[in-house]
């Protein structure tokens, strides 16, 4: 194997278990609310401005930033599902119209960040010694692998507190049988606004470390974030979230590896044919099934 | 007579604002006793069960439980106090274990750990096979054992009343036969059980009492014995049911 290839894949590998986080809150919100949540680049975006904050104002480390920004996020999310969600069930089409809803939170978020943030491009200004690490023809930024090793720790956490928890038990379990969980007596409501709070307390951790793997961010780039949550999500299967891991690494390694043969540009679509190849042949994703649907 | 465990007076329940469904049905059930509620498709057998369980508004009327009026309690609320729901469409949760599944039983009382634990125990040694099964996912197993598993996570609750619509349908008769024998030991027990039943005789054969309803409404109600071999309740009932009950 060329070192090239193996650095691709390496990158690959950091980029899809970053992606995987985004499809990850993309899919649990989407999988337990049935809220297709346009939004949620945005709070990506937002998280970042958060940890850069946090930074610039107090001092505090983006990887310190991660449990402040997390329970942040969750909180104000968590309270905010009140004020939003709730209402949409009387709409004839409460799909639909949470699309739209979040369509507009997610312009009206980019907007509110350009007036606060400008336009402006920003970046953490973290560093950390040495700046490379090499490994065999690999060359790795420090930064890059740490931020590796946060996000798998945050996806042992999600997959712990999903798989191993009384919460997100229920939480898998309303994503498989809504109208089910009422009978066990579970507050369908309360379930639902940790849920949202989950979604977007991981979006916002998730900004933190698009921050540190990316050179920059600014108000306009939430868009593609979502665009790559909604691949990796359809990829790995619909409110699956573990699935979107799968799909994500598998997206984000198909992109780097093609860049090293191909511009860029190519490489972006070698990443979508993937997807789109994923639905002709399994259309409910690599881990859906229709039976949850 | 004794006083009814759980009652519904006078219910009017529409869907969609203006689909009236129920129109002031009135059911009581008692402890110890299989009430049974009969009628042709679209009686509103299984919306009555649901407006037992809380899960349809109230237009007018009121539910009762223990005599206490509990009209704006919602389900989880109802399934804290003892009421136990299985309904006729599977309520599994397909891909998790039966452990799983009878854990997420014991939502309302999860932090008691050992009752939790003691509640799951209980339930496996009623249903041994659902302990043979315990790390499969339900999705894995048969119509039959899926109801056990509803049924057991129902009975997680120790509840004083249980709700079931339409339990053994799709089952096999043989296995059905089973589920009336259990339907019947939970009264035996001391539950007051509501049973909604297409099977008019096998309802009518475990039922102590009979409501039979019509378009939405109480139509008639009456004792077992009032449905006994060649009662006049009995002949009506096969006469404008369409149904040969023998």
């Amino acid at each position: 194997m060329s070192g090239l290839l193996l650095q691709g894949i390496i990158n690959g590998l950091i980029m899809g278990v970053i992606y995987g986080l985004i499809g990850a809150g993309l899919n649990i919100v989407f999988g337990v609310l049935r809220v297709v949540n346009f939004a949620h680049g945005e709070f990506v975006i937002l998280g970042a401005y958060f940890a850069w904050f946090l930074l610039q104002a107090l001092g505090i480390q983006p990887f310190l930033a991660m449990p402040l920004t997390f329970a942040v996020f969750f909180g104000v999310s968590y309270l905010l599902y009140f004020v939003l969600i709730p209402p949409l069930a009387k709409a004839d089409d409460p799909e639909i119209s949470s699309l739209l809803l979040m369509f507009g939170v997610s312009i009206s978020m980019g907007a509110l960040m350009l007036l606060v943030f400008d336009a402006d491009a920003r970046s953490l200004s973290f560093e950390m010694e040495p700046v490379f690490l090499t490994f065999g023809p690999v060359v790795v930024p420090t930064v890059r692998l740490v931020a590796l090793a946060a996000a798998l720790m945050i996806v042992a956490g999600l997959a712990y507190f999903l798989y191993r928890t009384h919460t997100g038990k229920a939480l898998r379990a309303i994503i498989m049988n809504r109208d089910a969980v009422r009978i066990v007596g579970i507050k369908v409501e309360q379930l639902s606004a940790i849920a949202f709070g989950l979604g977007i307390g991981l979006a916002g951790v998730t900004g933190i470390l698009t921050a540190l793997v990316f050179p920059s961010f600014s108000p306009f780039v939430g868009a593609d974030y979502t665009l790559i949550g909604f691949v990796v999500i359809v990829l790995g299967g619909l409110g699956h979230p573990i699935g979107a891991m799968l799909g994500a690494i598998l997206f984000a390694v198909t992109e780097q590896v093609a860049s090293i043969y191909f511009n860029p540009s190519i490489a972006t679509i070698c990443g979508f044919v993937l997807m789109v190849a994923t639905i002709f042949v399994r259309p409910t994703g690599l881990l859906g099934r229709q039976a949850l649907r | 007579m004794s006083s009814p465990t759980m009652a519904i007076k006078d219910v009017t329940v529409a869907y969609h604002g203006d689909i009236t469904i129920l129109n002031k049905v009135s059911i009581e059930a008692r402890a110890g006793q299989v009430t049974g509620i009969i009628g042709p498709n679209g009686a509103g057998k299984s919306t009555a069960l649901k407006t037992f369980f809380g899960l349809l508004p109230l237009r007018s009327g009121s539910v009762t439980l223990h005599g206490r009026d509990i009209s704006r309690q919602k389900p989880h609320d109802r399934a804290g106090e003892g009421v136990a729901f299985v309904p006729q469409h599977r309520s599994l949760f397909a891909d998790l274990s039966v452990e799983d599944n009878l854990v997420l039983g014991c939502w309302v009382f999860r932090h008691d750990k050992a009752r939790v634990r003691r509640r799951i125990d209980a339930i496996y040694d009623r249903f041994p096979i659902l302990r043979d099964k315990r790390n499969d996912p339900v999705s894995s197993m048969s119509g039959g054992q899926q109801r056990f598993v509803e049924f057991g996570r129902a009975l997680l609750l120790e509840p004083s009343v249980i709700l079931l619509d339409e339990p053994t349908a799709m089952l096999a008769p043989k296995i059905s036969r089973e589920f009336y024998t259990l339907i019947r030991s939970f009264a035996d027990e001391g539950m007051t059980v509501i049973l909604v039943d297409q099977n008019v005789r096998r309802c009518a054969e475990i039922s102590d009492h009979l409501y039979i309803l019509e378009l939405g409404r109480n139509k008639a109600d009456g004792s077992r014995e009032q449905f006994q071999e060649g009662s006049a309740l009995r002949d009506m009932v096969a006469a404008w049911m369409d149904y040969k009950i023998d």
